[in-house]
């Protein structure tokens, strides 16, 4: 059962079908979140893996909410019609340079989440890094079911690849009228302190540019990434994929 | 017309939804709908008449988001918003049918989550919400709503209690399974918000009246206050973007709840002045079923209730008496150890014990700040254990100190039959709700005849009901005396306890330790005592939940007097393979080959504190941990460093190496000697930050280097470290930040301390951090990771302040 509650092109999915959706998380990313470089996972540690997924399978609620705007750039940044919301910076400009509309989403594995982590932070440390290595993986799985879900339900339309604010220079001011234009935390229960993180910890606020046309293959690159001076997968020569 | 008086009425109708007819009058997406309060007075005016006119006998003013929090951008005070507010909707009143109609101060959450999942405090919470309630004066009643977290709600509560006397209406906001989004039960809400003493309790937004009826149902069980229901409008259907439920459905499904025991009724979101109108044609035709429940004794934390149904265990290890190694983690405000005692005794440590069903939480120690440490010690332990908790002081200060920032229903240990403490300690559990442990004592000491004992607790029983505290909430301990120095007292004591519970009906509470002092063999005395006890008629023995036997005894009790059905959560306990995957390995591993080293290497936890207690026994610990430790360290350092293992593997060498430390600690606790520090190093996670995890890793590598790391957790103000740089003349300062954002605050607490002078190193990481940036600002070292931490701390404290 796949329960879509909508309100004007706004869908949050129930959990309870998010987490049958979410039934493995992804090893090999969280173990690269990780540090790890390749070759065998040693077997001490796949167990541990286990037992924190387990938990996080447990206990994480994923939820997630969007809704797609139309928009108009002008001089000041692009804006997000309807929305107090304006989008600055060159690099979300020509992220949306072809598209006509933008999805906002956001998406949260829940306060039970951060809760797991927080238990093995105390006495546990090596399951607290691992379980919050498989959270960041977990939550970027929600992000790809939602975006399919989003796909399916705008079908016909191009997408452009998932951008936050954060990235390039999008500033992260945005994050609580983001979330304020999306009704998240009554929806998802997804907030913003006031310097700006997200809480609950493992969660993702993201644009997605949509179009009628077809859009050019454009993929996302290190260039627009604000962690590109210090991300550890670029100083060893490598880059993270997404 | 007041609340009250309105509650004579059959039925309560309240209005529907404001978000929805404000966004139909152009409100968009994003705008801050109270600041319409001052700019389009009319809009709110017009709206509120058209409910009145529907029939609804309370209107909630257009005041929810408006705190300092949400209204910062707007330009406007929160005293005006909340003011005009107000006047919009009287006025509204003043020219509608029903003049008798009330105004309610509407509340919603504050937007920020409350610690330990966010930053917020409980106390910045309360203070957001005094502004509120103290602005909303004009209102005739209190509503919060939309509420997620129990925590948020009763700092709520306590500011409008508080502040103010008008009447209280608590909703919060449920999804299909049960919960809010923070994980808090409809038992724990009930229980939590009847102590604190407000007027209604309910439930509103998130689903349609037919997906809320199982919580409505399952919410009448565990309150006799009048409940409320403020469901959606149905579902927003996928296809025509519309709520499902039509204005006469949603009376027709309305309908089918009130024999559920419903008092208060009304609309939420997608609902408007029809839906009112016709849920009020419905009420019209109705009779309110008034059903008494009989509320069971309980105590709960916000996701976890426990029903006092049958024995349940109170772990009673977090407390200091006679424990040296608690009492230093006390004098040290390691608040880690204390946390470690927590999860021990509930999911069970190295050993598969644990198993208890509440926690003790004592910090008594003089030399300390007993409220600051009990405030701190509640805070991080309900952050992570599921279980109640009972505040146990003698100190009413300290005892009100935790009522107010526990999260729930808890149980205060203790008052006895001393009228000092009587007239101290029942107000408090009256005021916050609680439970309350009455000891069988008084000015003239113990009674030692069961007859005295019974008396004590008659008297504090009626007492207690003077209050008006419920009798399911007081619990009695007739005291456990030692057997060895009067044997006739332990018979004493269980018929004291069989009486108390016969006669009086009250759950009973012992601690039964005390009983075996002075014997050899103790545990075979002090088991036998506590089945004895529970045969008796105890319901709540305090214990040492580690102690497999204790937990055992109590676990077999309830299969033998059939409370545990078909013994399913004995099996559970017992039957199913209990072998954590770190022992699993060591367990094909040749142990008699096993060393520190391996031990270390393979990350075996309790094979490395064995191996280490086993060692002390013939080698002086500062050899152990020069010798064996350290280079055992280094190694798997180096081996991180090459790449050869990564972080998990790291740390969990250094959760082995630490969990051989605590050994060693502990002996030098018992021996009395001093432990050699190697320097005292400040770690802290910037203000506004709240991404722990690197900060933690790094403390547990320190640590294991012989560094006493003052841990100032995250979030950190920049003068708290700059206080303690200064009180505990400290030399090294190792700050972390993980957000852009969060660097200037990095930047900050530096400048702070070079203003002030302050003779220390800095060291700083985080992932936004580079070299280039730590040396603009201001810090002395950049470290890339843990590692890297250690080797600076080394050279820090070799090169600068070789006395530490």
């Amino acid at each position: 059962m796949n329960r879509l509650l909508t309100n004007r092109a706004e869908f949050v999915i129930i959990s309870l079908v998010m987490k049958m959706e979410l039934e493995k998380l992804d090893r090999a990313e969280a173990f690269r979140y990780m540090g790890h470089k390749g070759g065998e996972i040693p077997e001490n540690i796949t167990a541990l893996a286990d037992e924190c997924e387990e938990r996080l399978l447990k206990n994480a609620a994923p939820k997630f909410v969007w809704r797609v705007f139309d928009i108009e750039k002008t001089a000041e940044g692009v804006l997000v019609k309807g929305t107090p919301l304006v989008l600055k910076g060159r690099s979300i400009a020509s992220h949306l340079r072809v598209c006509e509309k933008c999805v906002l989403m956001a998406a949260t594995l829940g306060t039970s989440a951060d809760a797991v982590i927080r238990g093995y932070e105390s006495g546990e440390m090596e399951k607290a890094v691992i379980a919050d290595c498989l959270a960041s993986a977990a939550i970027e799985q929600v992000c790809d079911l939602a975006e399919a879900e989003i796909q399916t339900a705008l079908s016909g339309m191009h997408f452009t690849w998932r951008f936050s604010p954060g990235y390039g220079d999008l500033p992260l001011d945005i994050q609580s009228d983001f979330l304020n234009v999306l009704n998240a935390q009554k929806r998802i229960g997804l907030t913003a302190t006031e310097n700006l993180i997200l809480v609950p910890r493992k969660s993702v606020t993201a644009i997605l540019g949509v179009s009628e046309n077809k859009l050019p293959k454009g993929r996302r690159g290190c260039a627009a990434c604000n962690l590109k001076e210090t991300c550890a997968f670029r100083k060893s020569g490598k880059h993270c994929g997404g | 017309m007041d609340f009250k008086t309105l509650l004579n009425k059959e039925f309560i109708s309240l209005d529907g939804g404001m978000g929805t007819m404000l966004q139909a009058r152009g409100l968009k997406p994003g705008e801050t709908p109270e600041a319409l309060n001052l700019e389009k007075p009319q809009i709110l005016i017009d709206i509120h008449k058209e409910y009145i006119a529907a029939g609804a006998d309370i209107v909630y003013a257009n005041t929810f988001g408006a705190n300092r929090y949400k209204l910062e951008h707007c330009g406007y005070t929160v005293d005006r918003v909340i003011r005009a507010g107000i006047l919009n909707a009287k006025k509204a009143v003043a020219e509608s049918e029903n003049p008798e109609a009330l105004v309610a101060l509407d509340i919603g959450p504050i937007g920020q989550l409350l610690e330990p999942t966010g930053t917020l405090t409980f106390e910045e919470a309360y203070d957001i919400y005094k502004e509120q309630v103290e602005a909303g004066g004009e209102a005739d009643v209190i509503v919060f709503e939309t509420m997620t977290d129990l925590y948020e709600l009763k700092a709520a509560v306590l500011a409008a209690k508080e502040n103010s006397n008008l009447p209280i209406i608590c909703t919060m906001t449920f999804e299909e399974n049960m919960r809010t989004f923070t994980g808090c039960a409809l038992s724990s809400m009930a229980l939590t918000l009847e102590g604190l003493g407000v007027d209604a309790v309910g439930v509103n937004c998130s689903l349609g009246p037919a997906e809320l009826y199982p919580v409505a149902e399952e919410l009448c069980k565990w309150t006799n206050l009048p409940v409320v229901l403020k469901p959606n409008a149905g579902l927003p259907d996928p296809v025509t973007n519309e709520y499902n439920v039509s204005p006469k459905q949603f009376a027709e499904l309305m309908e089918k709840i009130v024999p559920l025991g419903v008092k208060i009724f009304g609309g939420c979101c997608g609902t408007n002045p029809e839906f009112i109108k016709e849920l009020n044609l419905m009420l019209k035709t109705q009779k309110f079923n008034k059903i008494n429940h009989e509320i069971p004794a309980a105590c709960c934390s916000a996701s976890k209730t426990v029903v006092i149904d049958r024995p349940r265990i109170i772990g009673e290890r977090i407390n200091p008496t006679g424990k040296k190694r608690f009492k230093e983690a006390l004098l040290a405000g390691d608040i880690d150890y204390i946390i470690g005692q927590a999860i021990e005794q509930v999911h069970g440590g190295q050993s598969p014990a644990g198993g208890a069903d509440i926690l003790d939480v004592n910090v008594g120690l003089p030399g300390i700040d007993e409220g600051e440490m009990m405030i701190r010690a509640v805070k991080a332990v309900q952050g992570v254990v599921d279980v109640p908790l009972q505040v146990d002081s003698t100190i009413p200060e300290v005892l009100e100190k935790a009522l107010r920032v526990y999260n729930g229903k808890p149980i205060v240990n203790s008052v006895n039959g001393e009228e000092k403490s009587l007239q101290t300690v029942l107000p408090l559990v009256k005021k916050y709700g609680a439970c309350v442990v009455g000891l069988t004592l008084d000015e003239n000491g113990i009674p030692k005849t069961a007859e005295g004992r019974f008396q004590i607790a008659e008297r504090i029983l009626e007492r207690a009901m003077a209050l008006g505290i419920p009798k399911e909430n007081v619990f009695i301990d007739c005291l456990t005396l030692t057997v060895s120095a009067e044997q006739d007292a332990a018979m004493v004591t269980l018929e004291a306890v069989r009486r108390v519970k016969t006669e009086l009906g009250l759950k009973t509470v012992l601690g039964v330790s005390n009983i075996s002092f002075g014997l050899p063999e103790r545990v075979i005395v002090t088991h036998n005592f506590l089945t004895m006890a529970l045969q008796s008629g105890l319901d709540l023995p305090i214990i040492n939940p580690n102690v497999a036997d204790m937990t055992g005894s109590v676990r077999a009790f309830n299969v033998l007097a059939g409370y545990d059905k078909n013994s399913l959560e004995y099996v559970a306990a017992y039957g199913a393979k209990k072998d954590a995957p770190v022992s699993a390995n060591a367990a094909n591993a040749p142990k008699q080959d096993i060393d520190l080293n391996y031990a270390i290497e393979n990350g075996m936890k309790a094979e490395g504190a064995k191996i280490t207690e086993e060692l002390l026994k013939t080698t002086d610990p500062m050899e152990i941990i020069n010798g064996l430790l350290i280079p055992a360290l280094d190694k798997t350092g180096s081996e991180f460093e090459s790449g050869k293992i990564f972080l998990p593997q790291l740390i969990l060498s250094a959760g082995v190496a630490q969990s051989c430390f605590e050994v060693i600690k502990n002996h030098f606790a018992k021996t009395g000697a001093k432990s050699v520090s190697k320097g005292k190093i400040i770690l802290a996670t910037v203000k506004g930050d709240i991404h722990d995890i690197g900060k933690n890793i790094v403390k547990v590598l320190l640590e294991n280097y012989g560094y006493d790391v003052i841990d100032l957790g995250k979030d950190v103000p920049y003068e708290a470290v700059l206080n303690t740089a200064v009180e505990q003349n400290v030399h090294l300062i190792g700050l972390s930040a993980l957000m852009t954002t969060t660097l200037a605050s990095m930047e900050k607490t530096i400048a702070l301390l070079h203003e002030n002078n302050v003779d220390c190193k800095i060291m700083v990481g985080g992932a936004v951090l580079t070299p280039e940036y730590a040396e603009k600002i201001g810090a002395d070292y950049y470290a890339k990771d843990a590692k890297e931490s250690c080797d600076i701390a080394k050279r820090v404290f070799e090169e600068f302040y070789p006395h530490g």
